[in-house]
């Protein structure tokens, strides 16, 4: 057995979960002051450091949380499947913690083998095949549980999740098409120096697109559908209480720190940004700030929009993001030919060009799909 | 041309404007921490230390906006409750409550004759989802919302129902809690009155002026009766 290899390992993940583990308590801190700022109310403040009147805003709320969460009594439904109620949350946090090992964090202590350690040359295709398995654990939870409302959950958030990875593989592509690697350090390392795929126009509409998928995927709001309160109670994850309802909880926000990760590696320049001549080590901050500020807007839409109703959610997948991004691959394949001539003038047009097209198509699409709908019929009881 | 998605960057901006908003201008954008009817009239230094000391209660209900309502309360008209209570135990407001939080049982005297008023009230505060319909259906005015809001209580079971005693309340005090709606309810409580007792009057006078008739007519058949 390679020892020092193991210790390595330890080295670059142990820390990785840590980090994250506590950006996760502070996130839900966040989110929750954010909607109550948005929504006119004042958020947790009062716990702060035990025994003490310090409230410090509230900060202490995701450690009492969790205590609560702990000392919670953990109810599996009589009928329901032990095993796999007890293995669904589990399986939801694992693919999401997987995944955080293969975003290019340059982290001062990592030595080169370490790092080597996760140099995977498929990262991204690694990413998407880890991540799909959220899709089982939400249905086995769903199934597991022996409720109506957990498997109507279930059901909703397999179509919500299948639809939505199709766009969310197509538009990352793009990135692989013009990088030429699937290894996620060298799709980062290609946009060195503000030369960012979202600062072109295939770029930006991938990473529109990108986004809008990974909202639908991480279940968030407007694409919230598996967990509607109003509808189905909590969804899959309705007859959880406890520990295993941490575990979810963690799972979700963790996959959205892993989306996001993966967000800022392909479409906004992994740990690009100033200042990185002098400290090298800048660049995990800043890695780390683009993941926060993708989570911000994310909150933002989450206190911004209301929840989709679920044909409107998979019309939306099907008959807009799929032919928009389809058509976003044509026109980067010909944008990456143009770029090869390596003429100003001819890179000027490409980019008007594509501009026009991608807004064309998208306004096209939405003109496309607002057709059918008709003027509401109102039928009253007899 | 509208912008594509510009209807969620619009709503993006509201959203944005109540969360800066929020930070700069608290009494316009966090309109519900009203807490204008503390002495300070300000908001208080770390809203949310309430209860400061444990078991402390904001109780006095009359320093709560006048248009609060939270739980209804059983109105008796002062003195011994039971004797002046205007419930009369109809069960109007049992049939027509939404979620059925409301038991009652009537009152016997001990020959099992009806006397009009509540053997058992009870209203289950887990369940009352504070809408106010046994308000709008008595016919007696005798349940009105109280703005009572410190309703927890450490017993599951029987702290979460609350029995008739403790839904017994005064005029006085309804008056001093929502003064404006309960002199409206007096008021209207005195036309009604007004007119059940002018029909009342209406419907003597009637049988009088009919008794009248009758025994003038008694009368003349009577002197017919003589006169052949």
């Amino acid at each position: 057995m390679n020892f020092e290899l193991l210790i390595d390992i330890l080295i670059a993940t142990v820390p990785l979960m840590l980090i994250f583990a506590t950006l996760f308590a502070f996130t839900t801190w966040l989110e929750r002051k954010a909607l109550a700022r948005i929504q006119n109310r004042i958020g947790p403040n009062k716990v702060g450091i035990p025994c003490t009147r310090i409230s410090l805003f509230g900060l202490g709320q995701p450690a009492a949380d969790g205590i609560k969460m702990l000392f919670k009594e953990d109810i599996v439904p009589r009928g329901a499947d032990r095993l796999f109620h007890l293995l669904a949350p589990i399986l939801a946090l694992i693919p999401s913690m997987l995944v955080l090992c293969f975003l290019p964090l340059d982290f001062p202590w990592l030595n080169e083998n370490s790092v080597k350690a996760f140099l995977l040359d498929g990262a991204v295709i690694f990413f998407f095949a880890i991540t799909g398995l959220n899709t089982l654990a939400v249905f086995m939870a769903g199934w597991a549980s022996r409720n109506k409302y957990s498997l109507l959950g279930g059901m909703r958030a397999v179509a919500q999740m299948v639809s939505y990875e199709i766009p969310l593989v197509l538009s990352a592509v793009i990135v692989v098409m013009m990088v030429g690697s699937l290894n996620a350090a060298e799709i980062a390392k290609a946009q060195t120096g503000w030369d960012w795929f979202v600062f072109s126009p295939w770029g930006f509409a991938a990473f529109v697109i990108f986004f809008i998928a990974a909202l639908a995927e991480t279940n968030r709001s407007p694409f919230d559908l598996p967990e509607a309160e109003s509808e189905i109670i909590a969804g899959y994850f309705t007859e959880y209480s406890g520990f295993k309802f941490a575990l979810f909880f963690l799972g979700e926000y963790i996959a959205m720190f892993a989306i996001s990760g993966l967000a800022v590696t392909l479409f906004l320049g992994g740990g690009d940004g100033p200042g990185l001549a002098v400290l090298p080590w800048l660049s995990v901050i800043w890695f780390l700030a683009k993941i926060f500020a993708l989570i911000a807007v994310m909150i933002w839409l989450r206190g911004t929009l209301p929840r989709l109703r679920v044909d409107q959610l998979m019309g939306f997948a099907w008959k807009f993001m799929l032919p928009l991004s389809i058509l976003n691959i044509l026109v980067a394949g010909f944008a990456w030919h143009a770029e090869q001539l390596d003429n100003t003038f001819i890179t000027v047009i490409t980019w008007v060009i594509s501009l026009a097209i991608l807004y064309g198509a998208a306004s096209g699409l939405n003109q496309l799909n607002r057709g059918k709908v008709r003027p509401r019929e109102y039928k009253y009881a007899e | 041309m509208s912008i594509l998605g510009g209807g969620i960057f619009k709503g993006m901006a509201v959203t944005l404007r109540n969360f800066v908003g929020s930070y700069i201008n608290k009494k316009e954008r966090l309109p519900t921490n009203d807490y204008s009817w503390r002495p300070d009239g300000d908001l208080p230094q770390g809203i949310g230390d309430y209860p400061k000391e444990e078991g402390e209660q904001l109780s006095d209900t009359t320093t709560v906006t006048e248009y609060s309502r939270n739980f209804p309360m059983l109105l008796h008209d002062g003195g011994e409750p039971m004797d002046t209570v205007r419930c009369v135990a109809c069960q109007i407001c049992e049939r027509e409550c939404p979620p059925q939080c409301i038991y009652i049982e009537k009152d016997y005297d001990e020959n099992g004759k009806y006397i009009k008023r509540p053997a058992v009230f009870d209203i289950d505060v887990s369940v009352c989802m504070s809408c106010q319909i046994c308000v709008e259906v008595c016919p007696f005015d005798a349940i009105v919302m109280n703005s009572q809001f410190e309703l927890s209580t450490p017993d599951r079971f029987g702290g979460l129902l609350v029995r008739r005693d403790d839904l017994l309340k005064s005029n006085d005090y309804y008056h001093q809690i929502h003064p404006e709606e309960a002199a409206a309810r007096d008021q209207k409580m005195a036309v009604e009155k007004a007119a059940k007792e002018a029909k009342k009057k209406a419907a003597a006078e009637k049988a009088r002026a009919a008794a009248e008739q009758k025994a003038a007519e008694a009368a003349k058949a009577e002197t017919k009766e003589g006169a052949e």
